[in-house]
């Protein structure tokens, strides 16, 4: 037995080319999803990990974002060819569970990361266990959408305070009065969003609900419970008002409604904080032409609230066998490590969700993340669901029902009614 | 004696020549069939096996709205490509026949170049000429209805201009099955029509049609279950919106497997369209045989 344990370091050893020291020399195989601004910041932690250790080296694969990186995950998982590492979306978690690709995460296992349950915030930490009360994941940032603003389109108007910051902006006849004065001021889309994407417009619909204080899918598996159909309406019903007015792009796709932003074609952007990297980087080679800012999206209905999502490290399972624990204790080790090294990917305009980071005195002068990080313990997270979460029939509802009826091909009732029934049907 | 041995060592080794053959057959195909028929009988995930429950997803199947719109998708789908596709390619081979040599060969390498393509290829191009923003196809569209339109975004356009594609890609193969048939018609009967003073309008309607029905019959059949099996081009260019008008069966058989995990339910599903393409292609088959048989 101990040869041939032996045995297999050794080969490993000699077909990785790695050399001495064998024993302690652990591979950890790691799969994560960012490609954008923020996959290069994490390609920066990954290779300042590799550089400060000798024992563990993370060897990194970049998947594509959304179903495919999720059905990959299923598939290799299951067979044992999946990743020892893998960054995962906590809203995914209910399907991650009932799919059974992900091991439990213990006390011990925290233990050898060099990190505790008590270091996160709660928020994050309850949406990474499961119903049983077990931890399956480690929650790394909770990230959600902002309101970007250009300062050349409100100069003038009542929405930019002395100090040249976003002001004013209450309540949804507010924002509207801002995108009527940035058009009138030269905007071509006054505010941006992927309108033809499953994500811009998800984000979007689900925070104009949430701040009716509407649900989509309540714990106990209704979809749009009680008065929340009426409120999903007029959440579509404003989104479609921005485009009869023309106020936001036609059937932008991503990558197109970004570019919205950053060419000053528009005077607001609702999009995730992944994309501040973009813009501080544009701004610091001096690309940008002009003044920005970000703030958490403002209180346009009933409500404070956003919106919000956690990445989050987790352990899929390796078939039928079980992970060797050497390489679990160094796989535990890489994300205590990442954890305290979350400042970097705060940088990539994050919040992390380590609060030793998150409320250390470098993360509360980095911006714009200090002025919208309040929106943390306000956020509403994806409904706990099977059918709810990133690359899901929610995600795939607002791109196939909602995107079509804000763009008049639908009236906002039928779409309601639609979105419902599908996701209905969807669950059984 | 020695006759019987022989005789059995025929068989022997006839026996071992087929059996690579069903050997192969057995296990990508065969077995496979008789998986998908169990699984559509449980609550199978995507991996790993599940739990009898009996007629349990075929009931459901029946009571899913989305399964009778992909369905009436399929079909227009079916009405959209089938026939325009094989007329196109008729056109095309017959005047593609009228040129030699060179000429010939060019033409025929232009018509058959697409189908080379990639589907991912070709849908990446046509996603680009169409584009909303920046495609170059809209100030086309825009003379005509007066606006830009976001063709695989719209409910009306999006089935037509994936039909579109799917001609534009495919229709190569169908000239070359047309070609071969066309050179397989003597020369002599046109000689000996034209002698007795046909028109080319008769000579197409007497000799050409008629030889070529085996040939117009086969592609008919082939384009049927190609067609019903659409998945590639819906997934890459609209996936399946906007709401549902362009959702087609293996989408929904897809979207089941491999983002619900619902391994069982999708097995009932690519049985039900396996059944569906068995029955329509075996039936227009026999119709086009005794369309042929009148002529």
């Amino acid at each position: 037995m101990k040869f041939k344990t032996l045995a297999q370091v050794s080969a490993i050893a000699a077909i990785t080319g790695l050399g001495l020291p064998a024993f302690a020399q652990q591979t950890v195989t790691w799969w994560d999803f960012f490609a954008g601004g923020d996959g290069v910041r994490m390609k920066g932690l990954i290779d300042q990990f590799n550089a400060e250790h000798d024992d563990i080296q993370i060897e990194a694969t970049t998947l594509e974002w959304g179903v495919p990186f999720y059905t990959k995950i299923r598939t290799s998982a299951a067979v044992g060819r999946g990743p020892d590492l893998m960054t995962y979306h906590l809203s995914r978690m209910p399907l991650g569970l009932s799919e059974g690709v992900l091991t439990p995460i213990t006390a011990e296992d925290l233990e050898a990361g060099g990190i505790a349950e008590g270091d996160f915030f709660a928020g994050a930490l309850d949406s990474a266990k499961g119903p049983d009360g077990q931890l399956y994941a480690v929650p790394f940032d909770i990230h959600s959408i902002v309101l970007y603003y250009n300062k050349s389109y409100l100069e003038g108007t009542r929405f930019l305070d002395d100090d040249g910051n976003l002001t004013g902006i209450s309540s949804v006849a507010d924002f509207e009065e801002a995108l009527a004065a940035a058009k009138e001021n030269g905007a071509e889309s006054p505010v941006t969003y992927a309108t033809g994407d499953d994500g811009g417009v998800f984000r979007v619909f689900y925070t104009l609900l949430s701040q009716q204080g509407g649900t989509l899918i309540s714990d106990a598996g209704e979809v749009l419970p009680g008065d929340s159909a009426e409120k999903a309406v007029k959440a579509v019903e404003i989104m479609t008002k921005w485009h009869d007015e023309g106020w936001q792009p036609e059937q932008a796709l991503y990558e197109a409604s970004v570019a919205l932003f950053t060419s000053g074609k528009s005077a607001f952007q609702l999009n995730g904080v992944w994309e501040v990297p973009t813009m501080n980087d544009l701004a610091a080679n001096g690309d940008l032409g002009f003044e920005w800012g970000a703030v958490e999206v403002p209180q346009l209905m009933d409500s404070q609230t956003t919106w919000a999502d956690s990445h989050a490290w987790a352990i899929p399972v390796q078939g039928d066998e079980t992970m060797d624990p050497e390489k679990r204790a160094a796989v535990m080790q890489v994300i205590g490590w990442m954890e305290k090294h979350a400042i970097q990917w705060a940088d990539a305009g994050h919040i992390p969700a380590y609060k030793p980071v998150a409320e250390s005195e470098e993360f509360k002068v980095m911006e714009p993340n200090a002025t919208y990080s309040t929106l943390a313990s306000k956020a509403t997270y994806d409904p706990r669901s099977e059918v709810a979460g990133v690359a899901s029939p929610a995600y795939d509802a607002a791109q196939n029902i909602i995107s079509p009826a804000i763009h008049g091909y639908l009236s906002a009732e039928d779409a309601v009614a639609q979105m419902k029934g599908e996701l209905e049907g969807r669950m059984k | 004696m020695s006759m019987i041995r022989n005789n059995r060592r025929h068989k022997l080794v006839a026996y071992s020549l087929i059996l690579p053959f069903v050997a192969i057959f057995a296990l990508v195909f065969a077995y496979p069939v008789i998986e998908v028929i169990r699984l559509s009988f449980t609550d199978a995930p995507l991996i790993g096996s599940g739990d009898w429950v009996g007629l349990d997803n075929y009931k459901r199947l029946l009571s899913d709205r989305l399964f009778y719109t992909s369905l009436k998708n399929n079909g227009y789908f079916v009405l959209l490509t089938v026939v325009p596709t094989t007329v196109i390619a008729l056109l095309i081979a017959l005047a593609v026949n009228r040129l030699s040599g060179r000429m010939q060969a060019l033409a025929l390498v232009l018509f058959f170049t697409p189908y080379v393509l990639p589907v991912s290829v070709v849908t990446q191009i046509w996603a680009w000429m169409l584009d909303f923003q920046f495609g170059i196809l809209q100030p086309v569209l825009e003379f005509f209805t007066g606006k830009p339109v976001p063709v695989f975004k719209n409910p009306f356009w999006v089935m037509p201009a994936v039909a579109v594609v799917t001609i534009w890609w495919t229709n190569g193969f169908n000239v070359l099955l047309f070609i071969a048939g066309l050179r397989n018609i003597p020369e002599e009967l046109y000689e000996a029509a034209k002698l007795d003073g046909a028109t080319s309008r008769q000579l197409f309607f007497r000799v050409t049609w008629p030889l070529l029905w085996p040939v117009t019959a086969l592609v008919l059949t082939l384009q049927l279950i190609l067609q019903l099996k659409i998945f590639d081009q819906v997934y890459l260019l609209s996936e399946g919106g906007p709401f549902n008008s362009s959702y087609v069966l293996l989408l929904m058989v897809y979207r089941e497997a491999f983002q619900l995990n619902n391994g069982g339910y999708a097995a009932a599903i690519s049985l039900v369209l396996f059944l569906i393409i068995v029955v329509v292609s075996v039936l227009q088959f026999q119709i086009l045989r005794i369309g042929g048989r009148d002529k």
